[in-house]
């Protein structure tokens, strides 16, 4: 029952990203990312001993919140992932902005000695 | 080309809706500054683009709304593309004196500094001042008026504020002395007078508790993200 349910969102979650792809609303670079969780997520489905035996090399008690725990941390970091691709496109859009405006007055230079 | 002392200055204005304001400003500038005067429009919805223009002002107008710093930024990327040597930044609601141009030109000669930085701290709140002593103190920075957006740039400081490492920035304050700081440019600061507004309205980060907190949070963040480490972290 474990495994199943383990193996049914894995693969639903990979087949949702092909698809998202497959539809052009997913730019394959973030696609990796997802594909690995969904990879991690069958992974954990076929052998769930694993995580009861990292739990016990790691000294947790009760093996089932060590997965909330990194279930927790790889959303962190992928928000985080995203502030900062969101803060270098923020610039690139200033930058653009700032640019069209220089190039526009300079068309418009160009366009007023014409005439 | 026509020859005279202000050829290679440029008076940078950032304007969003100011119609009520800005053609008296560029007018009383004109009587005492004979260079090249540029309004940028930061995507206003009113007719300060037309009214400086009219005026005698160039005008290049953002698309976007990118706030005051950005609005200058943009001033500066056309500075160093045009090789302008000095760029001054004045506030587009009357409250900088056209006067004030000499005093800072003047400045920027004896200090012989990259920057000169126009000072009123006669003016504002205990908010303000509180606001200030804080800053001084978090970044190391010594000058009387930290927000003055009445400001004299020398070439390499163009150079730099126009380069992307600077596009994050969103007032043209502390951060921006920071940056400078960190680049070994000199900052120098000369006292001038500041009027009242001539909309009669409240300074744009000054005028409510709510925008004050959110401001002095963001910027008190991003001086302690400049901190000197000690050299062992570095």
């Amino acid at each position: 029952m474990h495994d199943l349910t383990f193996g049914i969102i894995g693969i639903s979650i990979a087949g949702t990203i092909l698809y998202l792809i497959r539809r052009d609303h997913l730019h394959s670079h973030h696609a990796t990312w997802w594909l690995a969780v969904a990879l991690g997520i069958v992974g954990l489905g076929l052998y769930p001993k694993l995580i009861d035996w990292l739990a016990i090399h790691l000294g947790i008690h009760y093996p089932p919140s060590l997965l909330f725990l990194f279930g927790i941390m790889m959303i962190l970091v992928k928000v985080l992932a995203i502030d900062i691709h969101q803060s270098q496109l923020e610039r690139k859009i200033r930058r653009l902005t700032q640019r069209l405006a220089i190039l526009e007055d300079e068309q418009h230079d160009k366009n007023t000695a014409e005439e | 080309m026509n020859s005279h002392p202000h050829q290679h200055i440029l008076i940078i204005i950032p304007a969003k809706n100011e119609a009520a304001a800005i053609g008296s400003v560029i007018q009383e500038i004109r009587e005492h500054f004979a260079g090249t005067i540029l309004v940028v429009n930061d995507a206003s919805s009113d007719n300060t683009a037309q009214i400086a223009r009219d005026a005698g002002a160039k005008v290049l107008s953002l698309a976007l709304s990118l706030g005051a710093w950005g609005a200058i930024q943009t001033g500066l990327r056309y500075a160093l593309k045009h090789s302008y040597q000095i760029a001054i930044t004045m506030d587009a609601d009357g409250q900088h004196e056209a006067r004030s141009i000499p005093v800072l030109l003047q400045g920027l000669d004896q200090q012989t500094c990259d920057v000169i930085v126009g000072a009123y701290p006669e003016r504002g709140s205990l908010a303000r001042h509180i606001a200030w002593a804080f800053f001084r103190w978090l970044s190391g920075i010594a000058l009387e008026d930290l927000t003055s957006g009445l400001r004299a740039y020398r070439h390499a400081a163009i150079d730099l504020l126009a380069s992307p490492s600077a596009t994050l920035l969103d007032y043209q304050d502390v951060g921006v002395l920071m940056l400078l700081h960190k680049a070994h440019l000199r900052i120098g600061e000369v006292p001038i007078y500041m009027r009242q507004r001539l909309d009669g309205g409240k300074s744009r980060i000054f005028n409510s508790w709510w925008a004050v907190s959110r401001y002095m949070l963001h910027t008190a963040i991003l001086c302690t993200a400049q901190l000197k480490l000690p050299k062992k972290f570095q």
